[in-house]
């Protein structure tokens, strides 16, 4: 059972922010509910006012700008699973949306929550970070833009500040020859929360290998890039050898956890797989591979 | 007209797709009180008191109930070895203990359901912890704690099997394959956790309305532990919403009649009303048992068995439950469906301090279908012959001698499912033998997928075995004057979602030439039906078929008779079973079986070890499919569930203690993880005695699932698994200590 709580329920995006511009940490948005209400039901969390922003106009929608796309915070992950534009800007992203929990949480969760949530295991994260998507934050006194990498803190914890929301995620469109790609490995198939996570963002220059990012989730804190790994293979042809290298040192730079899902032993091997098979899988893609 | 056989659409449909069907916990009375149970939540301890005294001052209680409040404070299906409330004060020996952490301590009646969860939270309770005992490995030694002090050892149950000479039986051998199994705990995990109303119905009958198995074992048990005639009990099923044996011990049923009972004498005429939340039905009621076996095969180069020596232990947990009758079935289900002349059989229940093991569809079988069929396999490798062809050279057949010392009865078909298995799976027979003629195709592009086909058979029996009791009743009223305009089926059976209501009014216009349309079906309510046994060991479709055969035999006479209405009461008794010799093991176990093979084809990614279950092929002989839609819904639901605890159902106890309290720690297969494709090969060689030649279906396709599972995987990378469930990280660790991935 819920425990109680008030329920305002702001017009619009200035109304919202001044409710939570009490900086009364009892007071939260909610979107789709789909954490935060498991959250309220074990008594995690509760918080005594929520504020609904769901169908707030401002943090709904898919904007196209020349340089990049805006996705509103409150767009759900069905939303994302069939939206064009951002199948054309970050494919690993619509990966990341076909795995995520079940058909009808994808219809109720935004990507807005999945990232305020921070959940290591968060599985729009990844993909997000591999695209250099940045987090478009707005207070009834501020607004800030912050690249994702720096918005994550910890284990549910980020630099949202009570007052604050996200009001959109950036991805940044690029002319250069790129693809992406996000596996997640469960033990199931839906409604799974990952045991690993990795994706992979891989620009082609010079017919060797141009910027690559290389992000992981649930084997850390919090969603992390594999910076080692990415410099290793950058303005490189891509060899099987320099592929496996990378990876190797992407499982280094994780530090999984053992928990009820995994150990932290195979986390980190999953890690190495994933990467290796993500790599090869883009560079027998782009023609960029060298074996 | 035939009824039989048709496809008809299920007489619970329409309410269930609805939202119309009521289950235990939709039942709401006037008035009614809410109950909530203080489980123990520690695995062993004896309890030295319960102070109430906080709990009673909150504004709302209306009772707290203890063991002392308990009239006769014991139950259990098999030997009434638990207590119903744990504590001091009790009316029989070691109840002032708890011996799982699901064991109940209180019961708190309550104007809501808050109030009596806070009390219940004020309920003191001072434990002094007895040693934990979880492995069953101790618990059978002679020097263990023993749990049940009043008992000589955890040991409760013990099977021998003698047939032949077995040391004879290995000098012949010319292979011999030795392996330990073990297999795990499964939660039955149906969607509908336990609920309940309990009140006192206007007759002055003590009543529950409960999801249950057995309507009337239920009325014996509570009216055992509240000194009550069983006339003055009443019990009631609802729809409910799936059992799997998880319902064939009690749960809510006892503790609700006794709260009605004891608030009615306090003159409190209240109904009582409880819902289990999901983390309360994991630690509240039963699993499957966890079982241990070790054994030792031999075959001539020919590709003869010859001897089979196995010792099994079965984890029963804190309580008996089904344990002893679990352990009769693995007994005889772990040499296979095979003619084996020399076998030599040891078999153990022993108590430990984890949540008892009971119930679930396959009854014992699914274990002993896993040591014999891995062991069947192995022996193939070994001998160099093909798996289906080395299980046709000793398949049971008519006529053959069980482990047991007697024959099968009548209708043993476990030839033709295999071949008709088999070769729906792509194996053929030329050259007088039998071979798989398409070997599993791998993908050139995905080095890291690979895929393997693997085989098993199995019989399970169909109602209760080794001398229990065994009977069913029927009563059929018919109503019109030149013809039958109306006709009233009385019957027990529980419809726990497997369809057994709809194949009872299919069986009963078939038997009556009546249209299906005028069939009333008046069910599972004592005040009306009579004693039908139990929704379990695929007995119900058989059973109640028989004596609805014979009450429409009954009814038809007095009808021709002009008896107006006409009247049948039938009680159909099977041929009568015998108990296994204490020595020999020798018995006539079971009166009618089931025969069923599968073949698997498995997708095994030897990078990340996630095993996909892609196309499985089900033979069942059913004898007579009463409604074939319902049977293939039986096949590919047993198939799922048993794919479920192959790969991925994974229950972990610590010390007592449960790790996966839930639905999103404890992992059961979705819709995206059930196999590609399921094929439903329906044979129909009919059982001489079944009604209208059925057989029973309900666990037979469960059996053979995990073993040809692991073969399959055997034939994708070469490692013999002999434990699952196969999780991915399982299967990643072994193919990494044996180098088998990159």
């Amino acid at each position: 059972m819920l425990p109680e709580f008030d329920l305002v329920m702001p017009e619009n995006l200035q109304q919202a922010l001044e409710n939570l511009g009490q900086r009364n940490p009892g007071v939260v948005p909610v979107a789709g509910g789909t954490n935060l209400t498991v959250d309220m039901r074990s008594r995690r969390h509760t918080p005594a006012t929520l504020v609904n922003i769901e169908h707030i106009q401002e943090l709904t929608g898919i904007l196209q700008e020349d340089d990049r796309i805006e996705i509103g915070s409150c767009v759900t992950i069905a939303e994302i699973l069939k939206s064009p534009i951002i199948a054309a800007v970050a494919p690993a992203l619509i990966e990341a949306a076909r795995g995520f929990a079940n058909p009808l949480i994808r219809n109720r969760a935004t990507i807005g929550g999945n990232l305020a949530d921070a959940s290591p295991a968060a599985d729009t994260a990844p993909s997000l970070l591999v695209h250099n998507a940045q987090v478009e934050l707005w207070s009834k006194k501020n607004r800030r833009i912050l690249p994702l990498d720096e918005f994550f803190v910890g284990v549910r914890k980020t630099v949202l500040q009570p007052d604050e929301i996200i009001k959109s995620v950036h991805v940044p469109k690029t002319n250069r020859p790129s693809a992406s790609s996000f596996y997640k490995l469960g033990l199931r198939k839906a409604d799974a929360i990952s045991v690993a996570s990795v994706a992979v963002y891989l620009e082609k220059k010079n017919g060797a290998c141009g910027q690559v990012r290389i992000a992981m989730g649930s084997v850390a804190p919090k969603p992390l890039r594999a910076y080692a790994a990415e410099e290793l293979l950058t303005g490189k042809h891509l060899s099987l050898k320099l592929i496996e290298e990378a990876a190797k040192l992407a499982a280094e730079a994780s530090s999984p956890i053992s928990d009820i899902r995994g150990s932290a032993e195979y986390r980190r091997r999953m890690v190495f797989v994933l990467t290796r098979r993500l790599l090869t899988h883009l560079a027998e893609m782009m023609e960029l591979k060298d074996w | 007209m035939s009824y039989v056989g048709e496809s008809a659409i299920r007489i619970d449909a329409v309410a269930k797709v609805k939202g119309e069907a009521l289950y235990p916990g939709d039942f709401n009375l006037l008035g009614q009180t809410y109950m909530k149970i203080l489980f123990a939540n520690r695995p062993h301890a004896i309890v030295h008191s319960i102070d109430t005294r906080l709990a009673e001052s909150i504004p709302g209680v209306i009772a707290i109930l203890t063991a002392k409040d308990v009239p006769v404070n014991e139950y259990g299906l098999i030997m009434p070895d638990q207590p119903v409330l744990c504590g001091p004060g009790s009316n029989k020996p070691y109840a002032d203990r708890v011996r799982f952490i699901g064991d109940q301590v209180a019961v708190v009646i309550a104007e809501t359901e808050e109030i009596a969860a806070k009390a219940r939270d004020a309920i003191v309770v001072d434990y002094e912890d007895l040693p934990v005992v979880t492995n069953v490995h101790e618990a059978i030694r002679p020097d263990a704690f023993k749990i049940h002090p009043d008992r000589d050892s955890n040991v409760f149950g013990h099977y021998r099997i003698r047939k032949g000479n077995i040391e004879e039986g290995f000098r012949r051998a010319d292979v011999i394959i030795e392996g330990d199994y073990s297999t795990p705990v499964q939660e039955h995990a149906y969607l509908q956790p336990e609920a309940g109303l309990g009140y006192i119905d206007e007759q002055g009958r003590v009543t529950v309305v409960v999801a249950g198995q057995w309507t009337h074992e239920d009325q014996h048990q509570i009216a055992h532990s509240l000194n009550l005639p069983v006339e003055q009990i009443r019990v009631i099923y609802p729809a409910i919403g799936g059992a799997f044996g998880g319902r064939e011990d009690m749960s809510v049923q006892i503790v609700l009649a006794l709260a009605a009972w004891k608030l009615h004498q306090l003159g409190i005429n209240r109904p009582v009303k409880i819902i289990w939340s999901r983390e309360e039905s994991f630690i509240g009621h039963h699993k499957r048992h966890p079982y241990f076996i070790h054994t030792r095969w031999g075959a001539t180069k020919e590709g003869k068995v010859v001897a089979a020596e196995v010792e099994l232990i079965g984890d029963g947990g804190a309580y008996a439950y089904t344990s002893t009758k679990v352990l009769g079935n693995a007994t005889l289900m772990c040499t296979g469906p095979y003619e084996i002349p020399n076998v030599k059989v040891d078999s153990y229940a022993v108590y430990t301090t984890t949540i008892p093991n009971g119930a679930f569809r396959g009854f014992g079988g699914p274990q002993g279908a896993f040591a014999a069929e891995s062991q069947m396999n192995k022996l193939a490798e070994a001998l160099n012959m093909d798996p289906v062809d080395f299980r046709l050279k000793n398949l049971l057949q008519e006529g053959s001698l069980l482990s047991v010392g007697t024959p099968l009865p009548k209708g043993v078909t476990i030839r033709e499912v295999v071949e008709a298995c088999a070769e729906s799976a792509g194996w053929r027979f030329t050259n007088g033998k039998w071979s798989k003629a398409v070997p599993p195709q791998n993908f050139e592009r995905y080095q890291h997928l690979k895929r393997g086909i693997g085989f098993a058979c199995s019989f399970k029996n169909v109602g209760f075995s080794f001398g229990a009791p065994e009977q069913c009743m029927a009563k059929i009223e018919l109503y019109g004057q030149a013809e039958i305009e109306r006709a009233v089926l009385y019957h027990s059976g529980a419809e726990v979602g497997q369809g057994a209501h709809t194949a009872f009014v299919q069986m009963a216009a078939e038997a009556l030439d009546v249209p299906l349309e005028r069939i009333h079906l008046v069910a599972s309510d004592t005040a009306y039906t009579e004693n039908s046994g139990s929704a379990s060991a695929s007995r119900m479709t058989f059973m109640a078929g028989n004596a609805i055969r014979g009450a429409a035999q009954l009814a038809l006479e007095k009808w021709a008779a002009e008896e107006r209405p006409a009247v049948g009461l039938f009680q159909y008794r099977p041929p009568r079973t015998t108990p296994y010799d204490p020595e020999t093991g020798k018995s006539e176990p079971n009166f009618a079986y089931g025969y069923v093979a599968e073949a698997a084809e498995v997708e095994v990614d030897i990078e990340t070890g996630e095993v996909r279950l892609v196309n499985l092929i089900c033979a069942d002989d059913v004898g007579k499919a009463v409604n074939p839609q319902q049977v293939q819904g039986q096949i590919e639901g047993a198939v799922v569930q048993a794919a479920g605890y192959a790969l991925m159902e994974n229950f972990v106890q610590k010390d007592g203690e449960v790790l996966t309290r839930g639905l999103s720690t404890y992992l059961i297969p979705t819709v995206l993880d059930i196999p590609e494709q399921v094929k439903s090969i329906i044979l129909e060689y009919p059982d001489p005695i079944g009604p209208f030649g059925a057989r029973g279906m309900g666990e037979m396709p469960y059996l053979p699932l995990v073993p040809a599972v692991t073969a399959a995987i055997h034939d994708a990378v070469g490692i013999w698994f002999d434990d699952f469930p196969l999780t991915s990280e399982r299967v990643c660790n072994e193919l990494k200590r044996l180098k088998l991935s990159a």
